[in-house]
């Protein structure tokens, strides 16, 4: 196996019967930012602590540059983390806090207070450096957590959905804020989040992890226009996932399949299809839809409602057998469509995949 | 909010006035009678920090007093841990547990300690026929038949405002203790300790103090030669009649009570209202 900086290999973790990850490999790189994806009780949060070394794993192994780091104790695997819940000790100073993790390593007094002015500069957080955590906001309290888990140079850095618990605007200054960070420390990261937007916005690469397996890995871009499987196309993005009658022609990648209501679309994309009877689904994005000229390709729908969303709108449509999809627009190209209107609606049909279900 | 005060102030009244008539009155003419009986003057006092009897007396009160309370502290802190982080619904079998054992009868638990520990008791009857010890272990009448009685008894006493204090702290900070590269020790040290301090100080003066009066399980458990300031004043007023010696005596254990509740007051009270 080719040798990563951080590897974890074939890991499973088991609650007596309860599987809680089952058989996750992932090869990290130096330097990279990969974000854990997935529902609560994925196995992303379990995956995480595991490598933080807080629970015993059932079998496999998990290797920081080629040495594994199983037998290892948590507080002697160097391994920085950013906690869901604020965890600065409450009885210490923002500055005291950060010199936590350099005061038990027994550095001395000037090293400390250097690197604690260092890192509360790196967070913008240097004019708060004597108050007591219960003053600051849940942002400065993670901001501090961020700089006290970085103080002490750690080669990864672990962080479980550190800002869940803070409102969306702040959540955007962090996440800007967590991105410089990474740029300028060079910290490799594993950041766990159930908000697809944040694990876009955030990471190089991302690992979706549904019942305990990775669904996929890859960059944002790979997830959202090549999803391996239903649960990515669905978790990453808007997706419709039209009912589909019978699948005929599979041929290079390629087959035209025929809906309940007797329409039929040629040249779908069929990556992911191994068979060539039972049921399928046809993944149409809402932004791909469009209103089309009456006789082109696509299939006849009924418009059910129309809400106007600042910059774009999004339609409510409902098909012939009675499936309800969503179709979402600049608001200009929206603006003539009412309730009950029957239009045509069309898209590029070679972007559409088809999924067994 | 006057109006408020004064009328919650209304609603207090019957029970500070209960006080002041039942508590403070008595307490006052007790201290009067020490500075009054035989004659005016501080003679009582004087003769108490000097005649070695008494001052043994003092002496072997604060000794048991704080020994009692470090061997309560030392065993209740992990029970009290335990307690905050266990499972909610077994965390409850064991306060029942405590409480239980609480709210039994003083006076039958101390004679229960009795059968256990005397000459012929079950513990020194099992530790003879298992051959560990060849003659019986002297384990009542005396400190340590004292020290066992007084600690079971003050256990709950420090268990519950350490939990109280305790489950105020989130597990997670453990972790990010050990993450920071904290070992076990450091760990306690650190944060377990200083986080939990407000409670371990309140039980531990609260233990401090009810030792310091307690009367009970000294007299049956203790020997003469162990004897405790509540058993002493009982002696002057019962069977001496000194008033006098006797008020002074229990207004040397008021006084002591009253500066270290101070002295909790100042110093350890201050770090709940920052959180």
């Amino acid at each position: 196996m080719t040798s990563s900086f951080l590897s974890i290999r074939n890991l499973k973790k088991s609650y007596g019967e309860v599987v809680a990850v089952d058989d996750v490999s992932l090869e990290i790189p130096r330097g990279e930012f990969l974000t854990f994806l997935g529902p609560s009780g994925s196995g992303k949060s379990t995956t995480l602590y595991a490598v933080a070394g807080f629970d015993e794993i059932t079998s496999g192994d998990i290797l920081l540059e080629d040495r594994s780091i199983l037998g290892v104790p948590p507080n002697r695997r160097n391994i920085g983390m950013v906690f869901q819940r604020y965890t600065l000790f409450p009885h210490l100073s923002v500055a005291e806090n950060v010199a936590f993790p350099l005061r038990v390593r027994g550095q001395d007094r000037t090293t400390v207070k250097k690197r604690v002015d260092e890192m509360l500069s790196l967070v913008r957080l240097s004019n708060f450096a004597d108050r007591m955590p219960a003053q600051l906001s849940g942002g400065q309290q993670q901001r501090v957590a961020l700089a006290r888990a970085l103080a002490y140079d750690p080669p990864v850095l672990l962080m479980d959905e550190p800002l869940s618990a803070l409102d969306k605007k702040l959540r955007d200054e962090i996440q800007i804020e967590i991105r410089r960070i990474h740029q300028e420390t060079g910290v490799t990261i594993l950041y766990v989040t159930h908000d697809q937007e944040e694990a876009l916005r955030l990471s190089d690469r991302i690992a979706v992890f549904n019942h305990g397996r990775i669904e996929q890995i890859g960059t944002g871009e790979d997830l959202y226009t090549k999803p391996a499987t239903r649960f990515v196309a669905e978790f990453i993005g808007d997706s419709n996932f039209l009912d589909v009658a019978s699948v005929a022609d599979q041929s290079n990648g390629r087959a035209c399949a025929t809906l309940p209501d007797g329409t039929v679309l040629d040249g779908l994309s069929t990556h992911h299809v191994t068979r060539h009877s039972g049921r399928f689904e046809l993944m149409v994005r809402p932004q791909w839809l469009a209103v089309a000229k009456e006789g082109s390709d696509g299939i006849r729908i009924t418009v059910k409602d129309v809400t106007y969303l600042g910059d774009s709108s999004s339609a409510l449509l409902e098909t012939g057998w009675g499936q309800a999809i969503w179709l979402k627009g600049p608001a200009a190209t929206l603006r003539g469509l009412t309730a009950g209107q029957t239009i045509m609606v069309g898209w590029d049909f070679a972007k559409s995949e088809l999924f067994e279900i | 909010m006057a109006l408020s005060l004064d009328r919650n102030f209304r609603l207090a009244l019957p029970a500070l006035a209960f006080l002041l008539l039942f508590f403070i009155v008595p307490v006052l003419a007790l201290l009067l009678r020490s500075v009054m009986e035989p004659e005016w003057g501080f003679q009582n006092y004087a003769e108490l920090f000097a005649t070695n009897t008494y001052a043994r007396v003092m002496f072997n009160t604060f000794m048991v007093a704080g020994l009692v309370t470090l061997i309560s502290l030392l065993l209740g802190y992990p029970v009290a841990w335990l307690l905050a982080i266990m499972p909610r619904g077994l965390a409850n079998i064991v306060f029942s547990i405590i409480l239980l054992s609480m709210w039994t009868n003083l006076l039958a638990r101390t004679y229960a300690w009795m059968v256990l520990l005397q000459r012929t008791g079950i513990i020194n009857k099992a530790l003879l026929s298992l051959g560990i010890i060849s003659s019986p272990l002297p384990l009542i009448n005396n400190l340590i038949g004292v020290t066992i009685g007084m600690v079971y008894i003050m256990l709950p006493f420090i268990i519950l405002p350490l939990h109280a204090t305790m489950r105020a702290i989130d597990p997670v900070i453990l972790q990010a203790s050990a993450l920071c590269g904290a070992g076990k020790w450091q760990a306690f040290t650190r944060v377990l300790l200083p986080l939990s301090m407000t409670g371990a100080i309140a039980g531990a003066l609260m233990v401090f103090v009810m030792s310091l009066g307690y009367f009970v399980t000294p007299a049956l458990l203790g020997g003469t030669s162990n004897m405790m300031l509540a058993e002493m004043i009982a002696q002057l007023v019962q069977s001496l009649l000194n008033w006098g010696l006797g008020g002074a005596a229990a207004f040397v254990l008021l006084s002591v009570t009253m500066l270290l509740y101070a002295f909790q007051v100042r110093f350890f009270s201050g770090y709940a209202d920052i959180r």
